[in-house]
């Protein structure tokens, strides 16, 4: 049985000791400063066209890049040297044609790799959750998804939906499984992707689901008609969203519902006696005029068909 | 659209060839003088690159679907007829008049249920702009969501709709200081369903229903992108329309199969119709800054205020009883009004700290706050006879809901080595919400509740090599309080991720999630578990050359237990349970080959098999054969098989084939 006090307790340990682990590693000795020395001796970088000489086939890959645009642009600074931009400069590796001269981002711990992607990409509109998203935290660098050279078949990312399905399902199996069930968005048949509902670089909703209309959950984005504002609101809608009713990957049940029979969804939260007083507070039972054992009764949207919030009626009726 | 979708296929033609045809080795003899014109833009495309492409035309046959055709329609929806299934081109125009590059895709045009169309054009520093569209069939017509008992038949609750979402996006001067960009997006259903007419909780009436609603969604705004500091802007705003009707005339008993007191109740005519009409505004600031290379800082602030209008009418005629005064009536009119208005702010504000190269601290806060006032009106005229007035009873109410949610969380991210990185963080989480109560509440016309919870957060990933790495993460929750009985209360998550590449042809992946909520409070007695463990295989020996085999097993349980109150509120368990074997694999191989062509055939497919509170099963196996007529042109060939079969529903299940023949002509 799981106790709060001694979950607590377990927290404030694995805290402290994580606080203790960062001291250690802030005092380790061959730790480096956050940015790297500047030497003493000038940085040589050789240019783009020296990279080709040996890499022909990436440099030819990359001039049909989106990156192609460091190479030619002024903004970022890197005009004629954007092989450098990522992987340092390179004419001691051009002298020496040695693989340790040179910085090699695949080669890189995630969290430095994605240091290099986010000198440019801190901001634009997806790129702001970055810092903030799961994958982050999970160590999946850029380069997971991304193709800088554009030596995949995708080019710098997938972008059709089967593409792009077949790219999360790579490490997420567990959830492509769940598309497998009868019940479900419709994302096998190519009409839908993951990132249609989930942004990978983050967002500041749970499991980075994307947003619409500035903070709106992006399950609204298709079913606008449930968006409201309601003058009858169903509050799970607005406090546990979507996933309170709804399996949204895929279920056995009939429009993705988490339980077999409606009236179970419903009844398991309306089941709140004012007396005693549960921990939870929202969910009022029904009317004991509803004789739960006539199938009448048993598909409670039946009647209460405007669950997800009503104009009209406040029993969800109209 | 279909004009739009003819009008993509010309863009094509409208391009032209380039005139001289760039040599092969024209580009790497342009290669020393780009050394000193150093802006110099690339070498163009090569001549027989400017455009590349394909189309798969085809036309499907369904056999006869055995079982239930409403099921099939509910789940798989596939029709028979010339099908568009794919096409795919990018132009690359080597003399960059309109575009650089145009990329466009459609797929499931002819009458499938899910057509969709994508275009993206650029053209360096000048714009970007994207296009999509997705026309999604949504029916849904099962016997097990109408009332088994109803006279009119199983067709309860049913639609038959298409939701169709159209978006436009245009960034003007991507890349450079200052980018605008202005964005339309438009969501909108369409079709009609069966509803039900409720007559004052005393009986309902399947009505055949009009459904039609539609979302615009118009934004613009600034992206500013210096070298340390990010900001976007955006203000934007929606209107949003509901049209939804229903017209009926007849003589429909409705659900209830008793007289009361003596009397059958019955609907002879209605004319409802809904006319909400919404606007909102939204505004979005959002900004990044690199003050030191050592600290990253960022927020966002998000703020909408959507208003609906609300005009409702309804007019029945019939025989009716208003058991609250002991009434028969024979019509009655309804006339709703109302407002809604929900100011809606969200913000959040972070830190990424890296104290030492080998520590990050990320901090972030959130918060997210809504309020919802409403003032609905609903006045109820109830004639006793067409010309004899009854009761008018009249519902107002004037009420605020508010929701506030906030979260604070700090995470700990430290390399031991270069192959280890652990992770450790806290997340606190607390809100409170005062919403309408029900109409049968005992505690009062509003509702209110708190949200407290602990949450502790672990996790280790290695990556002893370039070749193996295993990633393992814990989530642990304590509530204190919590809005619903089946919300996360006392909770563990567990995630394990490993992935091990043998060698080059062979990788291996499995995964391993848990999830343990428990609610052990009186009366609740919440007791909820999934796992879920996954197994994914694939092989491609010398490269995918002659075969390739991917597959995927996953076993999934969930069981979940919960007291409720059941019939006249008496204590009752609800037991879930779902024990599910999902697996899907593909094994291509190609065939031996003839004139320089290699014939390919693919088999494989998914199944799903379930036991546990709605024992399903779900085939969906598929045989495909490639031929190649010429080195562009393939004759395509794929058999595909649908079985759905449900235990205690036996009447909801349903057995396919489709075969689908074609060609997919490439450049």
């Amino acid at each position: 049985m799981f106790r709060p006090v001694r979950n607590a307790r377990a927290m404030l340990l694995a805290m402290a000791a994580l606080f203790t682990a960062a001291i250690w590693g802030a005092q380790d000795k061959s730790g480096a400063p956050a940015t790297p020395p500047a030497s003493s001796q000038p940085v040589e970088y050789a240019g783009s066209q020296a990279c080709q000489l040996c890499h022909e086939d990436i440099f030819n890959a990359f001039q049909k890049n989106p990156h192609q645009l460091v190479e030619t642009s002024q903004k970022p600074g890197w005009g004629t040297r954007a092989c450098e931009s990522c992987h340092g400069p390179g004419a001691k590796h051009a002298d020496s044609a040695s693989a340790t001269d040179i910085r090699n981002p695949g080669k890189l711990k995630p969290a430095e790799a994605n240091k290099i992607c986010l000198t440019c990409h801190l901001n634009q509109p997806t790129h702001v959750g970055r810092i903030n998203s799961s994958h982050a935290r999970n160590q999946v660098s850029c380069t997971a998804c991304h193709s800088i050279h554009k030596n995949g078949p995708n080019g710098l990312v997938a972008r059709k939906q089967a593409d792009v399905n077949k790219l999360c399902a790579g490490c997420h199996a567990d959830v492509w499984a769940s598309f497998q069930r009868p019940y479900r968005h419709r994302l096998p048949e190519g009409a839908m992707s993951c990132v249609d509902c989930h942004n990978p670089h983050g967002s500041f909703l749970p499991r980075s689901i994307q947003t619409v209309r500035a903070n709106e959950p992006g399950c609204f984005k298709c079913h606008g008609d449930k968006a409201g504002p309601f003058t009858y609101e169903h509050p799970p809608v607005r406090l546990e969203g979507c996933t309170a009713c709804h399996q949204p990957h895929g279920s056995a049940n009939p429009r993705m519902l988490t339980r077999q029979d409606v009236r179970l969804v419903c009844l398991e939260c309306h089941s709140n006696l004012p007396t005693p007083k549960p921990t939870a507070t929202l969910g009022t039972v029904p009317p004991a005029t509803h004789d739960l054992r006539a199938p009448r009764f048993q598909n409670c949207n039946l009647c209460h068909q405007k669950v997800h919030g009503s104009y009209v009626s406040r029993d969800f009726l109209k | 659209m279909r004009t739009l979708l003819a009008l993509i296929l010309m863009v094509p033609a409208l391009a032209q060839q380039p005139e001289q045809p760039a040599k092969p080795g024209d580009q790497a003899a342009a290669a020393p003088a780009k050394t000193e014109q150093k802006t110099e833009s690339p070498a163009p495309a090569a001549a027989n690159e400017w455009f590349t492409g394909s189309f798969d035309l085809g036309y499907r046959w369904v056999t006869d679907v055995r079982g239930n055709f409403q099921s099939y329609r509910s789940v798989v929806n596939l029709g028979e007829g010339p099908k568009l299934t794919g096409l795919d081109f990018t132009i690359q125009d080597p003399k960059k008049r309109l575009f650089d590059r145009l990329d466009a895709r459609a797929y499931g045009w002819g009458g499938d249920p899910y057509n969709t169309a994508h275009v993206d054009a650029r053209k360096l520093g000048i714009y970007d702009f994207s296009f999509d569209y997705r026309n999604i069939a949504y029916f849904n017509a099962l016997p097990s969501f109408s009332n088994p008992l109803a006279p009119a038949g199983f067709d309860e609750q049913s639609f038959d709709t298409h939701r169709r979402n159209t978006s436009f996006s245009l960034d003007l001067r991507p890349g450079k200081l200052i980018v605008p960009y202005l964005a339309f997006d438009r969501n909108s259903g369409y079709g009609h369903g069966i509803d039900t007419w409720v007559q004052d909780s005393n009986d309902e009436f399947a009505v055949p229903t009009l459904l039609r609603d539609s979302t615009n969604n118009y934004r613009g705004g600034l992206r500013i992108e210096c070298e340390c500091l990010h900001v976007t802007l955006e203000v934007g705003g929606t209107t949003f329309k509901d049209d939804d009707q229903s017209t009926y005339n007849g003589t429909n008993s409705g659900d209830r199969t008793t007289p009361v007191l003596g009397q059958t109740l019955v609907l002879k005519s209605l004319q409802q119709a809904y006319g909400i009409r919404g606007t909102s505004i939204y505004s979005k600031v959002l900004a990044t800054a690199s003050p030191a290379p050592w600290l990253n800082l960022y927020g966002q602030f998000l703020y909408s205020e959507p208003k609906t209008t609300v005009n409702y009418t309804d007019s029945a005629t019939g025989n009716f009883a208003l058991l609250s005064s002991l009434l028969f009536y024979s019509a009655q009119q309804n006339l709703g009004t109302g407002a809604a208005n929900q100011p809606h702010t969200s913000g959040n504000v972070g830190f990424e700290l890296r104290p030492s190269r080998r520590v990050r601290i990320i901090e972030s806060w959130m918060t997210d706050r809504s309020h919802d006032a409403a003032s609905p009106v609903l006045a109820e005229q109830i004639l006793l006879t067409p010309k004899t007035l009854g009761p008018n009873l009249v519902t107002a109410s004037n009420f605020s809901d508010v929701i506030n949610y906030n979260q604070q969380q700090t995470d700990l991210l430290m390399d031991l080595s270069s192959k280890v990185t652990l992770r450790g963080g806290y997340r606190y989480v607390w809100g409170d919400a005062t919403v309408l109560a029900g109409q049968f509440s005992q505690s009062g016309a509003m509702a209110s509740g708190q949200l407290k919870r602990n949450v502790g957060l672990a996790g280790l990933t290695v990556r002893p090599t370039q070749k193996l790495s295993v990633n393992l993460d814990y989530e642990g929750g304590a509530s204190y309080h919590d809005y619903f009985l089946t919300s996360l209360y006392n909770y563990n998550k567990v995630r394990a991720r490993a992935r091990y590449q043998v060698g080059t042809a062979l990788s291996l992946q499995a995964n391993f999630a848990l999830l343990n909520n428990q609610n052990p409070t009186a009366g609740v007695q919440y007791d909820f578990e999934s796992r879920d463990n996954s197994l994914a295989v694939y092989w491609t020996p010398a490269g995918g050359k002659r075969i390739s085999v991917m597959a995927e097993y996953d076993r999934s349980t969930l069981r979940s237990s919960i007291n409720y109150l059941a019939l006249f509120l008496s204590p009752a368990v609800s037991n879930y349970r779902d024990n599910a074997h999902t697996a899907s694999a593909a094994i291509d191989i190609a065939l031996p080959g003839y004139a320089g062509l290699t014939p390919k055939f693919t088999a494989g497919g998914s199944l799903f098999i379930s036991s546990g509170s709605r024992p399903s099963s779900y085939y969906q196996p598929l045989m495909r054969f490639s031929l190649p007529l010429q080195k562009h042109v393939y004759w395509n060939t794929e058999w595909k098989y649908y079985g759905f079969g449900e235990q205690f529903y036996l009447y909801e299940g349903f057995r396919a084939h489709t075969f689908l023949t074609g060609l997919r002509v490439s450049r």
